[in-house]
């Protein structure tokens, strides 16, 4: 497996953390599907993992999946949670034991989302799609899961 | 987790699919985010006013890392964005950029400021450059005078 320097992650954002967007991105989620269905959520979801994450995709598809393992530190340390990675050859496992995006939405607006976590399901199946991997999102608890990178079979 | 950082892309995933539907949607789903900025903004503009609204912005400012100026005088506050970390960010993307990104800013803003009695004049500039001028007065004599120098005035749902 390449080694990936965290510099090269497409994006490497840097100074403070507005965690307010997630209260957003709650609202928005509740929205989007009282209005147009859940399909429609996640097939805004699948743009996100196909569009916004096409460098960590092309990197999958390549057999980098360390590129993933980079963002996914990245951002989890910039947010302050409670999470633990192993990485081997051919599998990283993300377990997040606290999801600060989930506790802060929950102290924000009491009621989070039942599909919140569906922004890590459905963008992570987005990415995987069409490569040699495949991510499953298991969810543990509220604001814990298990992240899953593996070869198909 | 969409991290927080990334926000803003997908917000322009949301208004790319919204924009399809037509602008009645786009503008429902303003005043959705805009009830949800009520609660950390009403409260705070309707006690203390123009102090409150430089306040709100003074802490996004550092939060969400702008490069902005915030001029408060006795009858006005200006917000000069310099370098806009939301627009900067879509455009910095991977994904393609709605045209219109900026429009929302007005979108959830100005019904906030409706409610609370002040007049919004929203100047985006230029769409495609992640800078612009906002100016907030209680009287709405002046905010009418101020919107003849804006190049690009912005609209919202309801604009009273």
């Amino acid at each position: 497996m390449n080694k990936i320097n965290p510099n090269s992650l497409r994006y490497k954002d840097q100074g403070n953390v507005h965690m307010d967007f997630h209260g957003a991105t709650n609202t928005t989620i509740d929205f989007i599907i009282k209005k147009y269905g859940i399909e429609t959520m996640n097939d805004i979801f699948k743009k996100v993992g196909e569009g916004v994450y096409a460098d960590i995709k092309k990197n999958i598809n390549e057999g980098n999946i360390n590129m993933l393992a980079e963002h996914w530190k990245h951002f989890f340390d910039r947010e302050g949670a409670d999470y633990s990675i192993s990485v081997k050859e051919d599998e990283i496992v993300l377990t997040v034991k606290r999801c600060t995006a989930y506790e802060h939405v929950r102290k924000l607006v009491g009621n989070v989302s039942p599909h919140f976590c569906d922004q890590t399901i459905k963008t992570n199946e987005a990415i995987a799609e069409g490569t040699p991997y495949k991510i499953t999102t298991e969810i543990l608890d509220e604001g814990s899961c298990k992240q899953i990178i593996r070869k198909r079979i | 987790m969409i991290p927080s950082d990334h926000f803003t892309r997908f917000y322009n995933e949301v208004f790319k699919f919204l924009e399809k539907q037509g602008d009645e949607d786009l503008k429902e789903y303003w005043l959705e985010i805009s009830k949800n900025q009520e609660k950390h903004t009403l409260e705070l503009f309707k006690e203390k006013g123009l102090k409150g609204m430089y306040e709100y912005w003074d802490h996004i400012r550092i939060e969400e890392n702008c490069d902005l100026d915030l001029k408060l005088e006795s009858d006005n506050l200006e917000l000069k964005m310099n370098v806009c970390p939301s627009l900067s960010k879509v455009l910095d993307n991977d994904a393609e950029p709605m045209k219109r990104y900026c429009d929302h800013c007005a979108g959830w803003i100005g019904p906030i400021m409706d409610k609370v009695g002040y007049h919004l004049v929203y100047d985006v500039i230029d769409r495609n450059k992640p800078q612009c001028v906002v100016k907030i007065f209680k009287d709405k004599e002046k905010a009418i005078e101020e919107e003849k120098n804006a190049s690009l005035l912005m609209d919202w749902p309801g604009k009273k």
